[in-house]
């Protein structure tokens, strides 16, 4: 039974992945692609791995499938004509080539499955060492207590992504191309009033549930981020191109703070990034939080800053 | 068969199916969801051979992961932008070799 | 097979059939208001329905209230979500097609 629904997931899968990349328009393939997301965070869920699950719904599938909706209203203003693009580019090695990697990545993954299973030994040393962390999902725990660095150089990458793309993005004309028509009606109000109070809540929730099990400040950012999403599309939130100190701020207090709690630790002798306590643990997921959520509302919306609208 | 290797046989597939987009496809954001496909696979493969620790998956290879689908999301953000200047300077949002003549099919 | 699995069951298959037909209504049908009567009905219904099988399964007041919830939010979502797009679409000139004339 269990497999039965391993192999329908897996042939949507595979049939998702290959609508998004060879359907008719560019819609289709945006389209396929965001279902593709939301079939990746199926097969984490049958992977017993529920963290990686929320993760994929909340960044792979929605900020990326927000992200390239934009960026498809972006290039359909510029040049319609590209939404029927072919792939023409028909290559006579690009079989021979993808058979080949495919088949390599077959051989390796079988290969280990054939071996004997050995635990990892890492996993181990975090499973025996996770009471000392006070934390209680291991996942939180790797990515905070025993992999500071990652986690860092993780927010660090987010940050030198929006950065980058505000360096190509012509910022002197604001983009209109998110909002064509103010939607006026009493139900976006409505929608609004019950959602936003909604994931505010559950974005803290998962804040403080990734100390437990699922969940954490990837996660938690990325419905906030997507409660800023609503909020920008209904014309709430708009874009301006004046910098704000607090924005600023917000953007960069993330990997201020984790840069300021890794130091502390080299001043009692002990290595860098050695977190103190549970509570620093907090701390740092909370403010990760909110630069998380901000960093992918500023991709999204493709400005500097952003304001709430007059009136 | 057992799913384990069912999965690791779906990211065998979505690889190549990712390179094959890569290298066929000519329109960037085509080429931009290949590279997210070939990415996917490789979680995939990543978290399905790990062996499981007192029957709960191993949260090393999932903090990987977890990091890895961040950083994905990071990388398409910025391809994104970058597809989008691409095309405002050139009014196309595809790379081609400019000396290859055009009627070579 | 217990009586109130029998109960869950039906209530699962009776949502998927109300997932099916929605989905027919999205393919088979003329314009996107008929697609938008579809989906919006049919799937929400199927939802109700799935939640309820699986609230009887889990037998947990906790489980049931979280299901209940996610059965509203999905309702509040496609309800604001569905106007949107038929205003949209009114508004951007699109007529609904005509009845079918009977010979």
């Amino acid at each position: 039974m269990g497999l039965m629904l391993d192999i329908v997931i897996v042939a949507s899968l595979i049939g998702l992945s290959f609508q998004s990349l060879y359907a008719r328009s560019l819609f289709r393939c945006i389209l396929h692609f965001v279902v593709f997301g939301l079939a990746m965070s199926l097969v984490w869920a049958r992977l017993n791995t529920p963290d990686l699950a929320m993760a994929e719904a909340a960044i792979g599938a929605g900020v990326t499938g927000a992200l390239t909706m934009v960026a498809f209203r972006r290039l359909m203003a510029i040049s319609p004509a590209q939404n029927q693009s072919r792939p023409s580019n028909r290559s006579r090695l690009a079989l021979p080539i993808a058979l080949g990697a495919g088949g390599l990545v077959a051989l390796l993954g079988l290969a280990v499955l054939e071996a004997e299973p050995v635990a990892g030994l890492a996993g181990m040393a975090v499973m025996e060492a996770l009471p000392s962390t006070g934390l209680q999902n291991p996942v939180t725990a790797v990515l905070l207590s025993f992999r500071g660095y990652d986690t860092l150089l993780e927010i660090s990458v987010l940050l030198a992504a929006l950065l980058a793309s505000q360096a190509v993005t012509q910022l002197d004309d604001p983009d209109p191309s998110i909002l064509t028509e103010q939607p006026d009606t009493p139900l976006v109000g409505a929608l609004l009033a019950m959602i936003v109070p909604l994931s505010v809540l559950v974005s803290v929730h998962l804040l403080k549930a990734g100390s437990l099990g699922t969940g954490g400040a990837f996660q938690a950012g990325a419905v906030m981020a997507g409660c800023g999403v609503i909020l920008a599309l209904s014309g709430r939130l708009t874009s301006s191109a004046q910098p704000s100190l607090l924005i600023n701020l917000g953007l960069s207090i993330g990997i201020l703070s984790f840069i300021g709690i890794g130091l502390v630790p080299l001043l009692y002798g002990q290595p860098l990034l050695a977190l103190p306590d549970v509570w620093a643990v907090y701390l740092l997921e909370s403010t990760m939080m909110i630069s998380i959520a901000l960093i992918l509302l500023l991709l999204f919306t493709g400005s500097i800053s952003i304001r709430r609208s007059d009136g | 068969m057992d799913s384990a290797t069912l999965y690791v046989l779906a990211a065998a597939v979505l690889f190549g199916l990712g390179l094959d987009g890569l290298i066929v496809c000519e329109h960037l954001m085509r080429k931009l969801f290949a590279l997210n496909i070939m990415g996917s696979a490789i979680f995939i493969l990543l978290v399905a051979t790990s062996a499981p620790i007192n029957d709960k998956p191993d949260p090393v290879p999932q903090a990987l992961v977890l990091t890895g689908i961040v950083v994905a999301v990071s990388a398409t953000a910025f391809g994104l932008a970058l597809i989008v200047r691409l095309c405002r300077e050139s009014g196309k949002a595809t790379l081609s070799v400019d000396d290859e003549p055009e009627n070579d099919d | 097979m217990s009586l109130t699995e029998t109960f869950a069951l039906a209530f699962l298959f009776g949502g998927s059939a109300f997932f099916l037909a929605g989905t027919i209504g999205l393919l088979r049908f003329p314009d996107v208001y008929c697609r938008l009567h579809a989906l919006a009905k049919a799937d929400n219904t199927g939802l109700c329905l799935i939640c309820a099988g699986l609230a009887i399964l889990a037998s947990d007041w906790q489980v049931a209230a979280i299901l209940a919830m996610i059965w509203l939010i999905g309702l509040l979502a496609s309800t604001v979500s569905a106007h949107l797009i038929a205003r949209h679409a009114y508004l951007s000139g699109q007529k609904p097609v005509e009845a079918r004339k009977e010979p």
